[in-house]
């Protein structure tokens, strides 16, 4: 088969992956070879889907041993094989790279005869690349569950990332649906991989000579909408991984149907609005000072449609608002709709120079048709600041501050089996 | 404007503006009060004219980048814009810049602090963004030559950029629209222009390279969430003249 053909069967393969982040990571390119990496990651390009490409995204092969219910590459699925050597994955990141296509190389693979058989060529692309190649641009490396902790060691000290896809969000569900996948072997790497950043960075604190480890750090992806947890659920399994095993981000996927299966739900149309408030209502939690149980409870157990996360929590806390511009602290001013990270400090920054004025707070980037019911500055309010939930809701449902970005909802429908 | 605010004049250029602003800056007790511009020699333009001094310029640029890293920063990036008529804007920035340091960054609700860091970013946004669209291609001798139109003049920092990253390869960068290039050869980093330019011949995998990038843009992305708007608004249409991946389409 030749690369071309080879290159569209393992790039459309790889499209499901979600991550394409080339951040948090600064190397300096060696004189001889080629590459860095940026630490605030760049993106090269956007495909017709909108999504940013800063990384080769590419399957080692799509020849998988194993049948995952909701996967498009599994072993019962009729699709064209393929997998690529190790010189022609190097050849094509490098000639890549030259012409400033990419930021570096993301692999992952379908597991061919066994995870460790897997692992050890897409180990052996990234140990080419650095030590012949001397490559010092980003790479993305996919750990193969199952696979031994030596290949896992010897990955994150290519890597400047390294991934463990959970899947789904249940363990219920990954023995329906990926019957040959266990928990252990996923959660066992992940475990490892946050040991040794964590053992890592100190002995890079004691010498600046140790090897790093994953530098980026670790991340994982999971599939939204296959299986039937609720958003309260997913949450709190991503808050236990920020929290228990140090993850830098995880990835949310919105499910599409690319097989029909018994198991699997019939939908209309991806949860594309679904994946997006879980994105919302993760960076409240990485960024913003919220827990779970904040945001979500039993009783509420999936992210209101028509709002985003931070909106919906402020219409639920009538007690915490108004809050006054000129004297709240940084927790206090995240929690405002329509100010953010940027525009939280910005204000503090502003504040020691004068008084804030409503002009200064558009100025500085507040998006005033949403802030405008929940503060006050200088003691003066809007008019509609301070009336009650029910009210505000309706006006920010009028409004055009309600946000018009987000895509169209879709309504999950479920088949009867599978609750059971 | 009131009609009895003090107006400043200098020649326009990048030096004479910085020159104009030290003098300014040494002699006058409030800058706040004061206009500066360009000067257009009409026959009837009011204000006293202040003649280019590259040395000051170059002293007191130095001054302000030791004294504040990033407000020197957002006036290199600034500069950069080749915006025109903000140069009271600047004056005044620079004032509170020497009084507060690089806390000014801080003060948006300024008009002037306003206007010179919403200049500012819009020069280094562009810059960050074309460190990736930016696009090269291989020539028949080797070299790697990348064209491009940006609407700010980044050429200087693209390069430095470049160098870090492309070490070992000999490359060319080209700004059609101000004529202006620079090159990397053997460690080294050239800046020129460019008076006559005749396309040169591409290395013979040039075309082929850049079809597997095609075919790997387009499978890539995910057919059920096709987006044109989005990708549109991440990357907007003026920067497709020169993107690979846009070429035939």
């Amino acid at each position: 088969m030749d690369i071309h053909s080879k290159l569209q069967i393992l790039s459309g393969a790889a499209r499901y992956d979600a991550s394409c982040s080339s951040s948090g990571s600064r190397r300096e390119g060696s004189s001889t070879g080629i590459g860095n990496t940026s630490s605030s990651g760049i993106c090269h390009s956007w495909s017709d889907d909108g999504r940013c490409i800063s990384l080769f995204k590419i399957l080692l092969s799509n020849d998988c041993r194993y049948d995952c219910a909701y996967c498009v590459n599994r072993s019962s699925n009729e699709v064209e094989r393929a997998s690529f050597s190790v010189r022609e994955v190097v050849d094509l990141t490098l000639d890549f790279y030259r012409r400033n296509y990419i930021e570096g190389l993301f692999l992952s693979s379908a597991v061919m005869q066994s995870p460790d058989h897997t692992m050890e060529r897409m180990v052996s692309v990234v140990e080419t690349l650095r030590r012949e190649e001397q490559f010092g641009g980003y790479i993305h490396l996919k750990i193969i569950p199952g696979s031994s902790n030596e290949l896992v060691r010897k990955a994150g000290l290519y890597a400047d990332r390294i991934s463990v896809n959970i899947e789904l969000p249940s363990q219920a569900s990954l023995k329906r649906l990926a019957p040959q996948k266990q928990k252990d072997g996923i959660l066992q790497p992940m475990a490892l991989i946050g040991k040794e950043i964590a053992t890592n960075s100190l002995e890079r604190r004691r010498t600046r000579l140790a090897p790093r480890f994953a530098p980026a750090g670790q991340s994982t992806q999971m599939i939204i909408g296959a299986s039937p947890e609720s958003d309260f659920q997913i949450l709190r399994l991503s808050q236990g991984l920020y929290k228990k095993m140090n993850l830098k981000r995880v990835y949310y996927s919105a499910y599409i149907p690319v097989l029909s299966d018994n198991r699997l739900p019939v939908l209309a149309s991806p949860p594309l609005l679904r994946e997006h408030r879980l994105y919302q209502a993760d960076w409240l939690l990485r960024f913003y000072g919220f827990s779970a149980e904040e945001i979500l409870s039993d009783s509420e157990p999936f992210l209101d449609e028509s709002f985003d996360p931070k909106t919906a929590w402020a219409l639920r806390h009538p007690e915490f608002f108004p809050v006054e511009i000129q004297s709240a602290d940084y927790g206090t001013l995240l929690r405002v709709p329509g100010i953010g990270v940027t525009s939280a400090k910005r204000i503090i920054a502003a504040r020691r120079f004068s008084a804030i004025t409503t002009d200064g707070l558009k100025k500085i980037g507040v998006v005033m048709k949403r802030a405008k019911y929940f503060i006050i500055c200088s003691g003066s309010s809007w008019a509609s600041t301070g009336s009650s939930p029910l009210i505000i809701r309706q006006l920010l449902l009028n409004s055009d501050g309600h946000q018009p970005s987000a895509p169209a909802p879709s309504r999950q429908m479920l088949l009867p089996g599978l609750h059971a | 404007m009131p009609d009895s605010m003090k107006r400043y004049l200098y020649d326009g250029s990048a030096d004479g503006l910085l020159s104009a602003i030290a003098w300014i800056l040494e002699d006058e007790a409030d800058p706040q009060a004061l206009m500066l511009a360009k000067r257009e020699d009409t026959f009837f333009e009011e204000g006293f004219f202040i003649a280019t001094d590259e040395a000051r310029a170059e002293a007191y640029f130095s001054r302000l980048k030791h004294l504040a890293p990033d407000a020197a920063r957002i006036i290199y990036f600034f500069m950069l814009s080749e915006k025109e008529g903000m140069e009271t804007s600047l004056l005044r920035y620079c004032a509170l810049a020497l009084r507060h340091g690089d806390a000014i960054k801080g003060y948006l609700t300024h008009p002037a602090v306003n206007d010179i860091i919403g200049t500012s970013r819009k020069a280094s946004r562009e810059l960050h963004r074309m460190e990736g669209l930016l696009r090269f291609e291989k020539l028949r001798d080797g070299a790697y030559l990348a064209r491009m139109e940006p609407d700010h003049n980044i050429i200087q920092p693209l390069a430095w950029h470049f160098s870090r990253r492309l070490r070992a390869q000999h490359w060319f960068l080209y700004d059609l629209k101000r004529s202006t290039a620079a090159q990397w050869s053997q460690g080294k980093l050239r800046f020129g222009t460019i008076e006559q330019f005749t396309a040169p011949a591409l290395s013979d995998d040039e075309k082929a390279v850049q079809a597997l990038w095609q075919a790997f843009f387009k499978t890539i992305a995910i057919p059920d969430r096709k987006n044109p708007r989005l990708q549109k608004s991440n990357m907007p249409m003026k920067y497709w003249k020169y993107l690979t991946e846009k070429q035939g389409e």
